[in-house]
């Protein structure tokens, strides 16, 4: 929903490395399924995305916030991998 | 660890957020107390199920889908919704 030279100013703040995207048309939101209709905008989410592009790990809402579970799934990676 | 992941970070905030601002601001009706309003969503996608793809432009401008990752890194998606609030 931002803009990208909004994005782009974001990511020089914050010294970012990796994509920032815009989602300006919420189509990737309502995909997700994580964009509230009534308040117009969406929810904090995270997903871990294999490989083959299948969902392994789905954070939402106020645990979104906090990355420990995605930080974990990723790990969970690195010990399929070891194995 | 990190490398070995592509961290995509979509950005849904400003205008809605300013445009909550207004809503909130200029509203005449008595707030809404936090039990009545909506609960957020609830993702329909499940652990298993292929995600989907999109394609959206970065700060440069630039395509990016998740198809292109496909084979060759694992991704971390994150809706970062309010970016530029203290939330």
């Amino acid at each position: 929903m931002d803009s990208s030279p909004a994005n782009r100013r974001f990511a020089e703040d914050i010294g970012v490395k990796f994509p920032l995207l815009s989602d300006w048309r919420r189509k990737a939101v309502k995909d997700y399924g994580v964009y509230n209709e009534v308040s117009g905008y969406g929810t904090r989410a995270t997903f871990v995305v294999d490989k083959e592009g299948i969902i392994k790990h789905i954070e939402e809402g106020r645990t979104a916030i906090d990355p420990t579970g995605a930080y974990q799934a990723c790990n969970l990676f690195d010990k399929k991998k070891a194995n | 660890m990190i490398k070995r992941f592509a961290l995509l970070l979509l950005l849904p905030a400003i205008l809605a957020a300013s445009g909550f601002a207004q809503q909130t601001t200029t509203s005449a009706q008595p707030p809404v107390a936090p039990a009545q309003q909506p609960a957020p969503p609830k993702t329909h996608l499940k652990v298993g199920q292929p995600a989907p793809d999109f394609t959206l432009t970065d700060t440069e401008g630039k395509q990016v889908s998740l198809r292109d990752f496909k084979g060759k890194q694992n991704v971390v998606l994150a809706f970062y919704v309010l970016a530029f609030t203290g939330g």
